[in-house]
Parts: C-alpha cells; structure tokens; sequence
C-alpha cells in the first residue's frame, strides 16, 4: 500500500511538474537571419518559348554565392555602370570633356601670371568635390536595390500587353521547406487598383 | 554729394536698432535650426505633411514676390541673359510635367525612363550654364569658362545615375535659400553677413546630429500611401541601406530652412532705402508694392505686378483647398508643378552673384 502511495506521489509530482513547465513561456529562437542580395531583374512574356527560363549572370551568381559563403559581395560600381551600355558611353565622354575643358582652363589661368582667382578657387573645389560626391553616389548606388513597389505596379498590364517590366529584386535563400516541393517562389509586391488609378 | 550726405545719414539712423537687430536674427537662426531639427528627428511624418500644407504655397508666393523685387524695370544690356532665363524656366518646367505623363501613356521601359530624365537634367545643365556665360558677358574682364568642366562633370554623373541627380536637387535646393540669404544680406545688412556665416555651421552640426541619432534607426512605415510618397521624395527608393527615417528627417529639416527664408527671413529684412529714400519702418511689409522696383517706377507695371501677386495668392489659397480635400494627390501636384521655382532661383541667384 504504501509503495503504491508512494508510486501515486511520484507520478502527481511528475505531472505536476509537466503541468508547472506547461505555464513556462517557451523560450525564444532568434530566427536565423535569411541571406540575401539586392539585384534586379526584367520579366519578359514570351510568345515563342516552350519553357519558363530563368537567366541569372554570372557576377550575380558569384555575389550570391559570396552571401552565402558571408563574404561582401562586390555588385557596387561594375554592375551600376554596366546596366546601360549607352549611358556609360555618355558618361565617359562627358567626364573626358570635363577632364579636358578643366585642364585648358587650369593652363589657361596660370599662364595669365595671375594664378587661381577666387571664384577660379572655389570652382576647382566644387569640381573635386563633385567627382568626389559621385563616387561615393555611385558607390551607394551600387549597393541599392530593396523592391520598390512602383517599379512593379505596371507589370499586369505590360504582361498582357507582351512587354516587358524591369525592377529591383531581393534574391533570399530560405530554408528548405518539407511541406512545399516548389524550388523557387517569387513575390511581386503589386498593391490592388482602384478603379481612379489610386492604390489601395 | 547730397545722396551721399543721405546714405550716411541712413546709416546713422538705423545703425543703432541694426546692431540690436543682429542679435535677433542670430537668435532666431539658432532657435529655428534647433526647433526644425527636433521636429524633423521627432515627428519627421507627421510635421512634414503639416509644414508642406502651411507653408509650400506661401512660400512659393513670397519667392515670386522676391524675384519682383530683382526684375529691372527694363531689361537692359541684360535682355538676352533675361529672355534665356524666361523661356528656359517655361520649357524646361513643360518639359518636366509632361515626363510623367509620357511614362503613363507610352509604356517605357525603366531604362527609356532613365534616359528620359538624364535628357532633361542635361538640358538643366546646358541651360545654367548658358547663363552663367551670359551673365559673365556682362562683366568686364570675367571669364565663364571655370563652369564648363564643372557642368560637364555634373553632366557625367547624371548619366551614370540620374535618379541620384534628381535625389541631389532635392537636396541641394533647399540649401539654395541659405545663398539667397547671404547675398541679400550682403547688399542689405552687410553687418550681419559674418554672424549670418559662423550660425550656418548650425546646419551641418544639426545634419550629423540627425545622421548620428537616426543611422540605427527602422525605416518608416509606409503603410498608407501618402506615408509612401513622403519616403520616396526624400530617396527611400534610391537608398535603401539609410533609415527613411533619416533620410525624411533630413530633408524636412531642410525644407524647414528654406521655408524660414522665404517666409520669414528674407521678407522681414527689406533694404533699407526705398529708392533714395530710408525705410520708415525697419521691418519690410510685404503687402507694399512701392518697395518693388519694377512697380515703383515711373515707367513700371504696378497693375501687371499687383495682379500677378493676386493670382499667386489665389493659387495660395487653392492649393489649401485641394490639401484640404485630397491631400495626397495635391501633394504629388504641387510637387511635380513646384520644380518651376526650383529652375526660376538659378537665374535671380545668378543676378545676385558678382561673377568675377
């Protein structure tokens, strides 16, 4: 009898036990931070394709690759001026006019034995100071790229009109899911349309 | 020799309350800095849409009162410079409205819009640097060719990223009226100019302030779409590692600098001659129309002058309206609308500068 009392109080003290843990709040995970990269990406309708493609360049591929591995990425400067060949074409002239119209006033001004004139001063600092503020733009520039949701907004109608729609992108590497057998998802933040234009 | 004998008598005159005025204006410079930035880094959302409703059209009427103010009753040796100014600040801002429009209706892709918009910048460029060379013209022995490497740089960067460039007008024009005030005060209260100087430092003290404090801090939410429009104004699209808490702060802070000058700073500090005449009262009242050239003058227009500040004032008043009603969509108007008295400031500012 008194054994099985004595089992009868181990087991309530067991389950009391259970019950005490019960009312605990379960601690917290911190969730793992998924690995991400800004980039951009163009969605293209296609009439004559048999499959859905999906291209992924190869300096895109080596910067994921390095946020998987923690390491920095370098997608900054290259991946910013060559998105437009034509625009970087423009560009270069452009900065090879300034270069040769500042070299000839330079000369120009110490040859009139009177050196840097004070407005002359101030113009050469604003210079540096520009080429040095569009680094350091372009340099930012290249780290950009969260998915704005404008960028997007016209892509219904440009898919049903067969064009295409280009717009920043966050590639993520998520953990495996064993409810879902779908390699890849893509969320395109679209925000419904009242019938004015308005977002809702 | 007897307008001499009055210019030195003006100056004795208002030398004394000049001196006590100083403190003032230094005092309300700090005051003003100092509250704007608490504002800004407190309640960046709230107080912007409240100051864009109070002071966005008033201030735009008191810059157009200011660059009545400038216009010569003729135009002069300084027609072409005038004419060039006028017909660019009209194209330039049709130019610009029908951007969007353009966007809408043919469908182009984000890069034929990035070109859209590094073609007009250019044209921006092309056009301030033609006057500058018109204005150097003017001036014996000056040389405007120090502004060509500087545009052309300008114009690079632009073409490797034009919405950036586009970014850093909207942050460069408020500072435009920090100019604006130093020149006025170099004709008008020249005393004041070396106090005026060392309080700018306030400026980039209370930037780094706000960097400094808000780096860390989460974006804002943008959950309605006004909230939305208010971050991507101030660049939360093209900056997406900042804080748009940040980046808001800083350019409500900004723009409360600018409505400063525009409302208070610039139309209490009128010139101390009317004419050949000292100013009765040392505070400048706006509403009178004998301290605008232009309308003073024998030869002027003070009807033309007269109605186009009652227009301005009705526009003043129907832009409360629309706030009042839509304020969202008054908002993207009056933004889209308003780039005509970022371009008009280049050609006054430049009229105002002694290019050497």
């Amino acid at each position: 009898m008194k054994a099985v009392q004595f089992v009868a109080c181990i087991v309530l003290l067991v389950f009391s036990g259970v019950l005490v843990r019960a009312d605990i709040a379960k601690p917290k995970t911190t969730p793992q931070e998924n690995k991400s990269l800004y980039t951009s990406m163009e969605v293209i309708p296609d009439a004559k394709a048999t499959d859905a493609r999906l291209q992924i360049r190869q300096s895109t591929l080596n910067d994921l690759r390095a946020a998987l591995n923690g390491e920095p990425g370098n997608a900054v400067l290259a991946s910013t001026i060559t998105r437009s060949g034509t625009r970087t074409i423009i560009a270069g002239l452009l900065m090879f006019l300034s270069v040769s119209f500042g070299g000839v006033w330079l000369v120009r001004a110490f040859r009139s034995g009177q050196g840097l004139r004070r407005t002359e001063k101030i113009a050469a600092i604003a210079l540096i100071a520009v080429a040095t503020f569009g680094a350091a733009a372009i340099i930012t520039r290249g780290n950009a790229g969260p998915p704005p949701t404008y960028r997007w907004r016209n892509l219904p109608t440009a898919l049903a009109g067969g064009q295409s729609t280009y717009g920043p992108v966050i590639l993520e590497i998520v953990p495996d899911d064993p409810n879902s057998s779908i390699g890849m998802k893509l969320t395109i933040p679209l925000k419904k349309q009242k019938p004015n234009g308005e977002d809702e | 020799m007897q307008e001499a004998v009055e210019l030195n008598l003006t100056t004795l005159v208002v030398n004394k309350p000049v001196e006590q005025g100083k403190r003032v204006f230094v005092a309300a410079l700090f005051v003003c800095a100092i509250t704007s930035a608490a504002l800004a880094g407190l309640l960046p959302l709230q107080v912007s849409i409240v100051t864009v409703f109070l002071f966005a059209g008033p201030h735009n009427w008191f810059e157009l009162r200011y660059f009545i103010t400038r216009l010569p009753v003729r135009f002069g040796r300084s027609r072409a410079f005038f004419m060039t100014a006028f017909i660019g600040v009209a194209s330039l801002t049709v130019a610009y409205i029908s951007l969007p429009f353009l966007y809408r209706t043919t469908g182009w892709s984000y890069e034929a819009s990035l070109t859209a918009i590094a073609l007009w910048n250019t044209l921006l460029l092309a056009w301030l640097t033609t006057l500058v060379f018109l204005r150097s013209k003017q001036k014996p022995r000056s040389d405007g060719t120090w502004v060509m490497p500087i545009a052309f740089a300008l114009c690079a960067f632009n073409w490797l990223a034009p919405d950036l460039f586009g970014l850093m007008l909207v942050y460069v024009h408020p500072l435009i009226a920090l100019w604006f005030l130093d020149r006025h005060l170099q004709r008008n209260r020249p005393h004041w100019v070396r106090a005026y100087r060392r309080s700018l430092l306030l400026v980039p003290l209370s930037v780094g302030l706000l960097v400094w404090q808000l780096w860390s801090t989460d974006s804002l939410a943008e959950d309605n779409g006004l909230f939305w429009r208010i971050t991507q104004h101030s660049g939360a699209e093209l900056l997406p590692q900042v804080s748009s808490h940040l980046l808001v702060s800083v350019h409500l802070f900004l723009e409360m600098l600018h409505y400063f000058v525009w409302l208070l700073a610039l139309p209490l500090l009128g010139p101390f001659l009317i004419g050949r005449k000292a100013r009765q009262n040392l505070l400048a009242r706006f509403w009178e129309l004998d301290s605008l050239p232009i309308a003073r003058h024998p030869r002027g227009f003070p009807k033309t002058v007269a109605a186009m500040l009652l227009v301005g004032l009705a526009v003043v008043l129907l832009l409360w309206v629309g706030f009042s009603i839509d304020y969202a969509t008054t908002r993207d108007v009056y933004f889209t609308v308003a780039i005509a008295h970022v371009i008009a400031e280049a050609p006054f500012l430049m009229k105002m500068l002694q290019v050497q």
